[in-house]
């Protein structure tokens, strides 16, 4: 039912995803819902999260291109931009969304983050705390965490 | 069931025990008596009490104690607490009433006696919790408990929750205060035993002096709907009743149990006067005209007096001119307050407090604001609308109001105005005495901007502010109507222009544009550097005042921020397109409190657009007293016409297309139907409503002249690959300039030439399709056009989806293509149908030496015409947006002076307002525009006063096109504009509007 009016748009870039994927990243639809994308994002080198493997849901709203994609983390993880629910704080995902960017830029997007955390502009406010006044410390438990639940996934 | 406390026992326990009690206490108090909640209360409040009434935990509790008796009314009470941070100075509290409530006990065991004082206590601030979510909730609602104790037992019980709701927030502030002793209890108390407690409030008269303030603040940044009033519903337990009750209260709008038969009168009223009015080419007026009327009503303008206009005025009144002048200054002098004063604002009621003192309160039905001063509709405005009828001279009126009354803002010491005013506000009304005016003026919250110190501003003269096009017309007609030196003009516009307070507030008249009025406002955060805002005027005049009716609109909010001592709104049309356009200009004039968009919101707006008459209703009573407006069917006190202008002739050509143009309209209206009827099945029409009125676009465009659609609305200029690559190459050249700032790249505007020249099939970057119509935006990128006005966040402008730099609409380039149909204009000129028609028309007046205006929507058009023009030897002049004021100037000047310029050729929207062209006595409209009150407004600019000869309006239209169809839907359009339908109404209005279209 939900797929049978797929814009031709979503179909397309689903198509891309799967025949050319990005390094590290992987996203499929769900069978029953084409809109609903299991994805995952090998957590980059040199970045606290490196050898870790993170799974994300990504929906495509009904609005989808003139609205942005919903993204979450389903992977706990210890990143001052992401919070406990796996809500990631991203402006393109937010007002700064263009009907020119795509899943694959969004994916791209999020790991971008992951390599360069910005406490700056924080979704969880301790993890940014703990990131801003003693760095090493926090990229330490960030390593703990991926170790403890992106490892083996 | 086991031993899990469930939240509800915890909420409950909770809301007895109060929130000193941590929610640990609260769950052990629970399993212990296995979670029954009575049993668990006392177990808490048995083995708690002591701590509960230690005074050494002030920080949660505030206690409000007894007023100290004063001398000559020995109140029993005893103070039990020191800190006494009321001054119970008795000449400011005010006993509002006596009452009785009745309390609930918290205890058990313990007793109390009639008569006994009790003591309240309320909670302090809201607790600030560290939960969220459930647990913020439960925390605030016990923040709301007010407890009451005596001295001998303490704690006893709680007062009902709907004494509480309304006691707390006003203790809190201190403007209200309780005080009571036991009725009647039980010999010996159990929990939720009643206690009847009678009790005395009182009210600080701090609450009267503040209140302005505070409560507009609230209720500017409110956007709460149902704002809950603790005074008005105070006053209700108290059992305290008006003495004059509102003639509108809030329940009369939140009842929904109107009739539908009631439902707004005024489109009806609308519907039927085309078909009583014979002369259906008086209609296009009548139609809107006759709308503004039903709204803002006529006014009985017949009885006021006349004014002579001073000697300075170089220029005969006429009767009803006068008539306005007089208005006017009596209405700057405030003497419509008189007039106004005896009778109640139509949302205030009027309370006698049992005080002995006999003070009466007026209180605000809608906002609980509360006020000792007479509240009346006028109490902040000097000034007005003046909403006379396109024509009957607005400007010279006010230039004869400027003449006959001008000064420096706020000098009162030689104000002779200005003074008379506080007299009469003194003298006025026995009841209360008008607070200074200017003062409240700074007060007026909502605007962050002019919180400047009033002291700190100069005082200024009159400010005019007018569109661009009125700007030479507004100095000339000022010069050559006003003594020559009797009043000094300038002229505030251009880069150039003097930021200088001083240099602006030394003349007596400063002329500016909105555009300047909005940019000055916006800059003026950044650097305090004066403009516009560091002046206190004396008088702010609105010209085409219903520039600013989008109240959000950055001109808008900058009008009504700017500060004067008096102001006014010229404008034939004070509504436009709804009945919010009033709003803004209530605002603008501070007809409180309808400046506050939540309460003109909730009593106008909402009730009007919910079909409730009274929201009209309530509309008139407010403008009524505030606006003139004659129209030119007025007549005066013998019944005559105010104003005798020689005949409009207004006609519609219905011209008939070729075969060729037929066959070329009908393959394009079969595409169009194609796609908008795959909108219909979808249920998707409003979701594409852009790409629908585009679709319509090109149909209109195709009456006027098929090329406009086969250059796709673009000037034929940029069709061509090398003009076009030219055009973005001088767009980055000018860069360097600094002209044009936001362009991209020589480069890459080079590679992207390129692309398109080797005819490169790239794909739009939204539908990931090869490109369809694509267009190219100045920053350079290509896209679908469907794709791009889709993303648009409006109908004209938004962001470029690829780099995000701004777009606008009317900057899109068509990007050519390999199969595109292509024009040389020139070489293949054909006359379209309303070409034809239209020279046919000019050709006859040629000999006449009678000139005329020619209006098009479409510059594209205006581009068009030029070419037989310029072959059948016709001369002419041209007026549109691209044109700056000198060039306007110029242009007007030529056409009204050089007698062999005989044509205008005009954009609709450029030239609609205010423009005096009575050198033209003929005018075509070529091509019909959405809202005929546009249309209107341009055709007025040559049937007004100075208009000698008969004048002939022409429109056409051609006969089977969407042209037929939107005469027919401009009726429908104008209902659905006035907000006469509801949302839902209007969703399927406009669907049906457009299936209609679409026949």
């Amino acid at each position: 039912m939900a797929n049978s009016n797929l814009p031709r748009r979503i179909i397309k870039e689903t198509q891309r995803l799967l025949s050319e994927p990005a390094p590290g990243i992987s996203a499929s639809p769900s069978e029953d819902n084409m809109r609903y994308f299991n994805v995952m994002i090998l957590g980059p080198t040199q970045s606290p999260y490196e050898g870790g493997v993170f799974k994300l849901e990504l929906f495509l709203p009904e609005e989808y291109p003139m609205a942005a994609p919903k993204v979450r983390f389903l992977t706990k993880i210890y990143h001052p931009n992401i919070d406990k629910l796996g809500r990631i704080c991203l402006d393109i995902l937010k007002d700064k969304w263009s009907p020119a960017l795509q899943i694959r830029t969004v994916l791209l997007s999020i790991q971008a983050l992951l390599s360069a955390p910005n406490p700056d502009d924080p979704l969880s406010e301790n993890i940014a705390k703990h990131w801003k006044s003693n760095e090493a410390e926090a990229v330490e438990t960030a390593k703990e965490w991926t170790r403890l639940y992106a490892s083996d996934a | 069931m086991g031993s899990k406390v469930s939240d509800h026992h915890l909420s409950t326990v909770r809301s007895i025990v109060g929130s000193e009690f941590s929610d640990m206490e609260i769950i052990r108090a629970l399993h212990m008596a296995k979670n029954d909640v009575n049993a668990a209360i006392n177990i808490i409040l048995d083995t708690h009490t002591a701590p509960r009434f230690n005074p050494t935990r002030p920080n949660n509790q505030l206690s409000v104690s007894p007023p100290k008796p004063s001398p000559s009314t020995p109140i029993v009470t005893k103070p039990s607490f020191s800190e006494q941070r009321i001054d119970n100075n008795s000449d400011d509290w005010w006993l509002v009433n006596c009452g009785e409530m009745t309390g609930l006990s918290t205890c058990k065991g313990r007793s109390i006696n009639s008569g006994e004082t009790v003591i309240f206590k309320f909670p302090t601030k809201k607790l600030s919790s560290p939960f969220t979510g459930k647990g913020f909730g439960r925390a605030a609602a016990c923040s709301e408990i007010v407890r009451f104790s005596t001295e001998q037992a303490g704690e006893i019980g709680r007062i009902p929750k709907e004494w509480a709701r309304c006691l707390l927030p006003l203790v809190r502030d201190h403007k209200v205060r309780i005080e009571g002793n036991c009725k009647f209890a039980p010999q010996v108390l159990g929990i939720m035993d009643s206690i009847i407690l009678s009790v005395s409030v009182f009210i600080n008269s701090s609450m009267f002096a503040k209140h302005h303030q505070v409560s507009l603040k609230d209720a500017a940044n409110s956007t709460d709907e149902s704002v809950f009033h603790p005074l008005p519903t105070l006053f209700r337990l108290l059992g305290l009743n008006p003495f004059k009750e509102a003639e509108l209260t809030p329940g009369d709008f939140y009842s929904n149990k109107r009739p539908l038969s009631e439902k707004v009168t005024l489109p009806r009223a609308k519907f039927e006067h085309p078909s009583q009015n014979g002369n259906e080419n008086d209609n296009e007026e009548s139609i809107s005209e006759i709308e503004v009327e039903n709204i803002v009503g006529v006014g009985s303008s017949e009885e006021l007096e006349e004014m002579d206009p001073p000697a300075n005025l170089q220029c005969n009144l006429r009767p009803y001119q006068k008539q306005a002048l007089y208005w006017m200054i009596q209405m700057e002098k405030g003497k419509c307050m008189d007039e106004t004063a005896t009778t109640l604002h139509p949302c205030w009621e009027a309370y006698h407090l049992a005080d002995k003192r006999e003070l009466i309160i007026y209180l605000n039905a809608f906002s609980g604001e509360a006020t000792i001063e007479f509240p009346s509709t006028l109490q902040m405005a000097r000034g007005g609308i003046l909403a006379d009828a396109m024509g009957l001279g607005k400007t010279i009126m006010t230039i004869s109001l400027l003449v006959a009354h001008s000064g420096k803002g706020e000098s009162v010491g030689n104000q002779p105005i200005a003074k008379s005013f506080t007299e009469v506000g003194e003298v006025s009304d026995n009841v209360h005495t008008f607070s200074n005016i200017p003062k409240k003026a700074t007060k007026f919250s909502g605007f962050d901007k002019p919180t400047k110190q009033m002291n700190s501003l100069t005082s200024g003269g009159n400010l005019i502010i007018c569109p661009m096009t009125l700007l030479g017309q507004w100095k000339a007609e000022i010069e050559t109507h006003v003594h020559l030196g009797s009043l000094s003009l300038y002229v505030h516009y251009g880069q150039s222009r003097p930021k200088d307070a001083k240099s602006l507030a030394h003349n007596d008249v400063v002329i500016t544009t909105y555009g300047i009025l909005a940019s000055e406002f916006s800059s003026e955060n950044a650097d305090d550097n004066g403009g516009l805002f560091s002046i206190r005027w004396f008088r702010v005049v609105l010209d085409e005042a219903h520039t600013i009716k989008s109240s959000k609109s950055q001109v808008s909010v900058a009008a009504a921020a700017l500060i004067a001592d008096r102001r006014w709104c010229l404008t034939g049309t004070p509504i436009q397109n709804s009945l919010e356009d009033i709003y803004s200009l209530l605002r603008f004039l501070r007809i409180e409190p309808w400046g506050h968009w939540a309460w003109w919101n909730k009593l106008i707006q909402k009730p009007f657009e919910g079909g409730d008459e009274r929201g009209l209703k309530l509309v008139q009573s407010i403008l009524k007293p505030i606006m003139l407006r004659r129209t030119k069917h007025s007549t005066d006190r013998e019944g005559k016409p105010i104003l005798v202008l020689p005949p409009a002739d207004m006609q519609v050509i219905y011209c008939e297309q070729t075969k060729a143009e037929k066959d070329f309209y009908g393959a394009l209206f079969k595409r169009s139907k194609v796609k908008f009827d795959q909108f219909v099945e979808q249920g998707r029409v409003l979701h594409n409503y852009a790409s629908i009125l585009e679709l319509l676009l090109r149909l209109r465009q195709c009456c006027d002249h098929p090329f406009l659609v086969m250059s796709r609305g673009d000037t034929q200029d940029f069709a061509d690959l090398n003009k076009l690559a030219k055009r973005f190459l001088r767009g980055t050249y000018n860069a360097l300039d600094g002209e044009v700032k936001e362009a991209p790249s020589r480069a890459y505007v080079q590679e992207v030439v390129e692309e398109l020249r080797k005819g490169e099939q790239g794909e739009c970057p939204i539908c990931l399709e090869a490109f369809e119509d694509a267009v190219l935006t100045p920053c350079a990128h290509r896209l679908c056009r469907e794709c791009l006005l889709a993303s648009l966040r409006n109908a004209t402008s938004g962001v470029c989806p690829v780099c995000r730099k701004a777009v606008n609409r009317q900057d899109l380039i068509t990007a050519p293509t390999e199969n595109r149909f292509q024009v040389d204009i020139e070489k293949n000129w054909v006359e379209s149908c309303k070409v034809t028609a239209l020279l046919n028309e000019l050709q006859n007046l040629r000999s006449s030496g009678s000139k005329s205006i020619v209006f098009s929507q479409w510059t594209a058009f205006l581009d068009l015409l030029q070419i037989p023009f310029a072959r059948n030897n016709i001369s002419f002049v041209r007026l549109d947006g691209t044109l700056n004021l000198q060039q306007r100037e110029k242009v007007i000047k030529q056409f009204s002076e050089d007698s062999t310029t005989l044509v205008l050729l005009m954009s609709l929207k450029a030239g609609g307002v205010g423009i005096n062209l009575t050198a033209a006595s003929n005018a075509f409209v070529m091509d019909p525009w959405w809202n005929p009150a546009v249309e209107e407004q341009a055709v007025m600019r040559i049937h007004r006063i100075g208009q000698t000869k008969k004048v002939a309006i022409k429109r056409f239209i051609v006969k089977g096109t969407v042209e037929e169809r939107m005469e027919a839907v401009q009726a429908r359009k104008q209902r659905m504009i006035s907000g006469a339908l509801t949302d839902q109404e209007v969703r399927s209005a406009r669907i049906e509007e457009l299936k209609m279209l679409f026949t």
